[in-house]
């Protein structure tokens, strides 16, 4: 499949598209961001900014405990906010939590629900546009990932990345530097796993007896769902963040 | 006139003091994602030119009071390092001329950047001049909008920037230091690629209004080869994805 690289103000259609990360004057919508169009015209941006929409799934990691609730670092400007009214379990300072956006306000600010904790682990930054490559068409990505380090992942919208550390944390991050170095590039499933097997064996280390995950179930932030596509797919669009940038 | 000729030949047998066309651009090249840490970054050659550019954000902004509801705040900084010139520019730091500079290359990308979007916050763009030759407003501009299209930030159009002046009693495009200098006039202009808005117009000494018209023409020209320039750096950060950085 042919793919060309846009810049911003460039034209991807007649009238009115409505897509994040485009840009409608009237008559034409055009690209807001570095993006790429493939033959049938569908617009993937390469660079975008995180921005939050109810219903997202977000890692992220308590900064301030206060009376009301816990204020969370979500890769954004402000942050987030989970009421204690909402929660049952005490969070304490540099806790990871995986939760889903409730609210978003007009100016950006952001409530949390759906809490969970996540047990020990690491936090990294991929970029929130390459996500949905990072969990691959139904979640296909993040299985290879989490058979061949033998640990779990847990990928929010938001663009943070948790990892158990019981996880082969060395090679996990080299895949997700290759995922993210080729996030743009088709048949990248394959290359992951041909590359994980170089590095492992042709044996998947499944994890020994199950993870310990007080109580977490497996839906929220793998992508289990299958909403969230990977560029190289079929199917239409991550529901994603957003509306257009158009005109009101 | 005569007597500033008469003291440096400007243009001597149709040809300018670095063997160049009247309608030539000096060597220019740009480099995307040097800058790791940064949102965005990009780095420019333009002849003797050689400016570096970070862009950070949307983040918090400071102080607190000057944030709006309604937009993000757009803040840039352009600075000429102590040692990017011969003359005049023994210490860094903000001066009337680059107060004026980062004003001026700011209400550029006021009018491009969808700011809308992102309230409460700030965008922070750094320019660094590290070595000066003439034209770096114009540079600065042009290699601002390639690092603002590696941050992801949303833009209604991509904008390039350059100086038509007249020098040796000529129309002369992208100016040296010399021509600058000693020649009669010196008009930078920032121009939008799509829809062909001039969104930087400034102009030292005089021009009459045919000349004028002339110039605008010629900075259009111009901008089309320096965007040919942007686009191809941008493409080319965006193809490869086997992650070489740039190499200072």
């Amino acid at each position: 499949m042919e793919r060309r690289i846009i810049l911003p103000g460039e034209k991807i259609a007649e009238g009115r598209l409505s897509a994040p990360n485009t840009y409608y004057d009237g008559a034409v919508t055009y690209a807001a961001v570095i993006g790429m169009v493939d033959d049938e015209g569908r617009y993937i941006p390469l660079e975008n900014r995180y921005r939050p929409a109810v219903g997202d799934v977000v890692v992220g990691m308590v900064t301030d405990v206060r009376h009301a609730g816990y204020e969370v670092e979500l890769n954004l400007p402000h942050g987030g906010f989970i009421p204690t009214r909402d929660v049952r379990l005490t969070l304490q300072l540099g806790d990871f939590v995986i939760c889903r956006v409730k609210m978003v306000n007009e100016v950006g600010d952001v409530d949390l629900g759906e809490v969970r904790r996540l047990p020990k682990g690491k936090i990294i930054e991929f970029p929130s546009a390459k996500v949905p490559r990072l969990i691959g068409k139904k979640s296909s990505m993040i299985g290879l990932l989490k058979d061949y380090t033998g640990g779990d992942i847990m990928v929010g919208n938001n663009g943070y990345v948790w990892m158990s550390e019981k996880s082969d944390m060395p090679l996990l991050l080299k895949a997700i530097a290759m995922i993210e170095r080729k996030a743009h590039k088709s048949g990248l499933t394959d290359e992951i796993a041909n590359f994980l097997r170089s590095q492992v064996g042709d044996k998947p280390r499944t994890p020994a007896g199950g993870e310990p995950q007080e109580g977490m179930e497996p839906e929220v932030g793998q992508g289990e769902s299958g909403e969230e596509t990977g560029y190289g797919s079929g199917q239409s669009e991550s529901e994603s963040s957003g509306d257009n940038y158009g005109q009101q | 006139m005569a007597s500033s000729e008469s003291k440096v030949p400007l243009i001597i047998d149709g040809r300018r003091t670095d063997g160049r066309d009247m309608e030539d651009l000096r060597a220019l090249r740009v480099e995307v994602g040097v800058i790791p840490e940064a949102d965005g970054s990009a780095y420019i050659e333009w002849g003797g030119n050689k400016i570096v550019c970070g862009v950070y954000g949307p983040r918090e902004c400071i102080p607190r009071h000057g944030a709006s509801p309604y937009h993000a705040l757009i803040k840039c900084r352009y600075m000429m390092s102590p040692f990017a010139s011969l003359e005049e520019h023994s210490r860094s730091g903000p001066s009337r001329r680059s107060t004026e500079l980062s004003k001026v290359i700011r209400e550029v990308f006021e009018n491009l950047i969808i700011a809308e979007k992102f309230p409460n916050t700030q965008i922070d763009v750094y320019i660094d001049v590290l070595q000066a030759d003439g034209g770096t407003r114009t540079a600065s501009v042009t290699v601002a909008a390639v690092a603002l299209a590696n941050a992801g930030i949303p833009m209604k159009d991509m904008v390039s920037a350059v100086a038509v002046g007249k020098a040796g009693g000529m129309l002369a495009l992208d100016l040296n230091k010399i021509e600058d200098n000693f020649g009669q006039s010196d008009m930078p202009l920032a121009i939008s690629h799509r829809d062909k808005r001039l969104l930087l117009v400034q102009m030292d000494g005089l021009l009459t209004r045919e000349e004028v018209a002339t110039i605008l023409e010629m900075a259009e020209r111009g901008c089309d080869k320096v965007h040919e320039v942007q686009a191809d750096a941008l493409k080319r950060f965006y193809q490869k994805g086997e992650g070489e950085t740039f190499k200072w």
